[in-house]
């Protein structure tokens, strides 16, 4: 008994929350379910089947798989060189990216979206910028399309995406760039080759995290594409609220909630495996 | 052959560092201009401004509906990080140094907050509480957010444990001093930064947060960042960008403050 | 160690209910109104709000939203409902008093049922004031103002209309006029989204609810389409170019009524805050600019902007405008809600 290290302590401190988890969380959750069973008919699944047989439901969902994967490429594309000019460029320059990127996480998501909105107006920056360059006579429509969305989803999940790569990144020798230099590959290969590879378990962090923030970003997503684009969150509270039809709105709940779970799960299997090569 | 690899490395310099610059922009441009907009002496949001004044600050003075949601929203996330923080340490340490299996099923049914849709954790809350009677009350929504916001302190305080040398501990311990001893006068001091950091993320995490308040709240219990959101969606009001003007000074002066305090970006990776 | 965590134990065994002694959910709450959002909100906020206190002394407050939502929470929880005062558009009030969610209004307690327009005397709510809904557009940029509802579909404004969807009644009224431009009636409107459907070119944004859209003439995002009288006048006095026009069909009137929440835990404060909104001050206030709201109490006379570009009384109302079946509408205003969230959002 006395072997016991007192460097541990016993998992029964972990009990009240356990208990608060059990009782508000995962009862919650049973109750989801038990309500998304509920019909006309009594007991089935016929929520299910309404959301499963029918293409418009369907094309919601798979649109805000689909906007999810143009969010995180998008993120990706630029997060990356972010995180990669923080690890390799000048000292000084890390505390001021570490604020830009920190900054952003911390500031409110409403007020993020808000800028957004500011910026993609038909008076906003962009327009006004382009129009006094010339390049467009009348302001261009950036506001409540797809291609806003997935600006402004980027812009808000960014840091989620870059602060797992940063720790990536920071844990790959340098002098391996060196090493592959002095051997002749190219500054690109060497990246491909080597950055990118070591890398990998960062990449897939990022990329879950960003991807399962993007399609459940319900502010973002109704405020910047407007009432014609319907994606997964607002779907849930338009039948959960405005039509007050608790068992859809429940089923969609567990759908999408099943999705995001496989979807996480295989960038936690993918993540495994990149760490046993990496 | 040298000549082709100076320019691929040029190529490559400019291509990282100017998606990088790209990256930074898309950051700081949206904050640096709500914040310029906030000034205008206009009714609408264009940019640049026609003026510049004060007014819309002035007006948040009278905006006693804002004013009564951060109230509220204060209030909601003081109470959140209260009860994170005294029930997610004690886990917390159980799970750090825990290699059980049982440990690790904790650890990932306490963590799935993060990624799971919270939307449907609220909706599922809603219909909960319903269920067991309790009506939208600030207890309720208090209870959503520690939900969603405890992951925080929990992955800080984690950190900080895993970092603690077993050696010091089992030191303390082998000079006679009590557990309570150890953990008060040696590692409750090693891991408050921290835990610091993770209350501090859970705080601004429930000041922040929709998804859950969305279906938990009602009128009493206004939110700042739904009030928002509605007046956005119904106005577009520059005093909006007001609001904005103040969370975002707001944000960075804690941040900055945090950072002293807790070091909170080495805690953030 | 053990104390600590007797503590945190009983803490917790406690229930959280102690540790929010001001918090709980027994306390007498505010008096809560459902208004509409944008102008209405504004106009509450700035003139029945301040009235209800200087009268009460009671402080409240005003969750903004649609009809449809004011229903939906309320339907929610009938035993305990969020709300004490829902306002409603003639559709949704129907579907409100139908299903059992509003309080008889005191008629006989009241100091100014008696003085109200006959059309505005309903005993399950009455009618603070009309609404009015019409054409608007930007002047700046539409230089020949709109005469029908029909120019809307021309090639010139592609890209530059805002429409609302079907859970306002400005959406579901405008499908409803379209679809009798087009041959169709109430009672079928698939003319009116065929109608729509073609619109589509033109369409710039789908708003959620009038007030959005009224905004988004502020922000220079629609130029065109149709709209709320009453949602652009705040705007408007802002300097915000736009500007509304009856279009040569007619434009379309409605009362909108104001009810006491069944079950209300704050019944006496509603009633207040009701007879407040009836009360010739406050509908005389409102009808002044930048409000614009076209009054009910007989004792105050339609006059300034609203005389001058709706009416100068009530039977020139009735005259000038359409007035909508909304019995029929409601019938199926479901279906189309889905429909048009299918076909055309």
């Amino acid at each position: 008994m006395a072997t016991r290290s007192i460097a541990a302590y016993e998992l029964k401190l972990a009990a009240p929350l356990a208990g608060f988890f059990v009782l508000f969380f995962i009862a919650p959750l049973l109750i989801l379910f038990y309500v998304s069973m509920q019909s006309d008919t009594g007991t089935s699944l016929a929520q299910y089947a309404r959301f499963l047989l029918d293409p418009f439901s369907l094309g919601v969902l798979g649109r805000t798989l689909w906007l999810g994967v143009e969010v995180t490429m998008l993120c990706l594309l630029l997060g990356f060189p972010l995180a990669w000019a923080y690890v390799r460029g000048p000292r000084w320059l890390q505390p001021v990216l570490i604020l830009v990127v920190l900054l952003p996480l911390l500031t409110s998501v409403v007020v993020r979206t808000f800028a957004c909105i500011v910026i993609l107006g038909r008076q906003g920056i962009v327009n006004s910028a382009l129009v006094s360059l010339g390049l467009i006579d009348t302001p261009l429509r950036l506001l409540y399309t797809e291609g806003g969305v997935i600006v402004a989803l980027a812009q808000v999940q960014m840091p989620l995406m870059v602060l797992p790569l940063i720790t990536a990144l920071s844990r790959i020798d340098p002098n391996m760039d060196d090493a592959s230099a002095a051997l002749g590959a190219g500054a690109w290969r060497g990246f491909w080759r080597i950055t990118v590879p070591l890398s990998l378990p960062g990449i897939i962090a990022g990329c879950m995290l960003t991807y399962a923030a993007a399609i459940t970003a319900f502010i973002t997503q109704s405020l910047v594409g407007g009432g014609q684009m319907l994606f997964m969150p607002m779907y849930i509270y338009q039948q959960a609220t405005a039509l007050q039809n608790w068992p859809f709105a429940a089923a969609i709940s567990i759908v999408f909630l099943a999705t995001v779970l496989a979807v996480v799960s295989v960038f936690n299997a993918l993540g495994r495996l990149s760490r046993a090569h990496a | 052959m040298r000549r082709r690899m100076g320019w691929e490395a040029v190529s490559f310099r400019v291509t990282l560092w100017g998606l990088a610059i790209l990256g930074v922009l898309l950051l700081t441009l949206p904050s640096v201009v709500v914040i310029v907009v906030s000034f205008t002496s206009g009714y609408s949001l264009k940019f640049p401004p026609p003026g510049y004044s004060f007014r819309w600050y002035v007006s948040l003075l009278d905006a006693w509906q804002l004013q009564f949601a951060a109230g509220n929203s204060l209030k909601i996330a003081i109470w959140t990080t209260t009860l994170s923080v005294l029930i997610g340490v004690p886990a917390a340490l159980a799970i750090a140094r825990s290699p059980t299996a049982r440990a690790k099923v904790l650890d990932s049914l306490f963590m799935s907050p993060l990624v799971l849709p919270a939307l449907s954790f609220g909706l599922a809350a809603l219909m909960f509480f319903s269920l067991i009677g309790l009506s939208v009350s600030p207890l309720t929504l208090v209870i959503g957010h520690v939900i969603v916001c405890v992951p925080f302190v929990l992955r800080t305080t984690i950190a900080s444990v895993a970092q603690l040398e077993p050696t010091l501990l089992e030191s303390s311990a082998s000079l006679g001093a009590s557990r309570l001893y150890t953990f008060r006068r040696i590692t409750l001091p090693l891991i408050r930064p921290g835990i610091m950091a993770g209350a501090f993320i859970a705080f601004m995490s429930s000041f922040d947060n929709v998804p859950v308040s969305l279906f938990l709240r009602d009128a009493r219990t206004d939110m700042l960042p739904i009030r928002m959101w509605q007046d956005l969606e119904g106005k577009l009001d520059v005093s909006i960008a007001a609001v904005s003007g103040v969370m975002i000074v707001l944000t960075l002066s804690l941040m900055m403050l945090m950072e002293r305090l807790a070091g909170l970006s080495r805690r953030l990776r | 160690m053990s104390t600590r965590r007797t503590l945190l134990t009983s803490a917790l065994a406690l229930g959280a209910m102690h540790l929010f002694p001001r918090l709980g959910a027994a306390q007498a709450r505010l008096l809560v109104f459902a208004t509409f959002t944008g102008s209405w909100e504004e106009a509450h906020k700035d003139v029945l709000v301040p009235a209800f206190r200087k009268a009460t002394g009671a402080d409240m407050v005003l969750d903004p939203m649609l009809s449809v939502d004011q229903i939906a929470k309320v339907k929610a929880s009938l035993s305990n409902p969020p709300i004490d005062v829902m306002l409603h558009d003639p559709g949704p009030a129907l579907v409100a008093i139908d299903q059992g969610l509003v309080e008889p209004y005191p008629v006989a307690e009241s100091k100014h049922y008696a003085d109200l327009i006959t059309e505005a005397q309903v005993p399950t709510g009455p009618a603070p004031f009309f609404q009015v809904v019409g054409l608007t557009y930007n002047p700046d940029r539409v230089k020949t103002p709109p005469t029908s509802w029909a120019d809307l579909w021309k090639p010139e404004y592609k890209g530059r209309v805002g429409i609302t969807n079907l859970n306002s009644t400005l959406g579901t009224g405008f499908l409803v006029e379209i679809a009798r431009m087009h041959g169709g009636s109430e009672t079928n409107v698939d003319a009116g989204f065929q109608a729509i459907k073609d619109l589509k070119p033109n369409i710039a944004a789908v708003a959620a609810n009038p007030g959005q859209l009224a905004t988004l003439y502020q922000q220079g995002q629609v130029e065109i389409g149709p709209g709320n009288f009453n949602a652009i006048q705040i705007l408007k006095a802002r300097g915000v170019p736009v500007e509304f026009v009856s279009p040569k069909e007619g434009a379309i009137a409605f009362k909108t009524t104001i009810h006491i929440v069944k079950n209300s835990p704050n019944k006496e404060l509603a009633f207040k805050l009701i007879e407040a909104a009836l009360s010739p001050e406050v509908q005389a206030k409102l009808m002044g600019s930048p409000y614009l709201i076209v009054p009910t109490n007989s004792k105050v006379k339609m006059t300034g902007e609203v005389a001058k570009v709706l009416a100068s009384s009530v039977e020139d109302l009735k005259k000038k405008f359409v007035f909508q079946d909304w019995t029929a509408i409601n019938k199926q205003r479901a279906s189309w809600i889905e429909r048009f969230n299918r076909e055309i959002a």
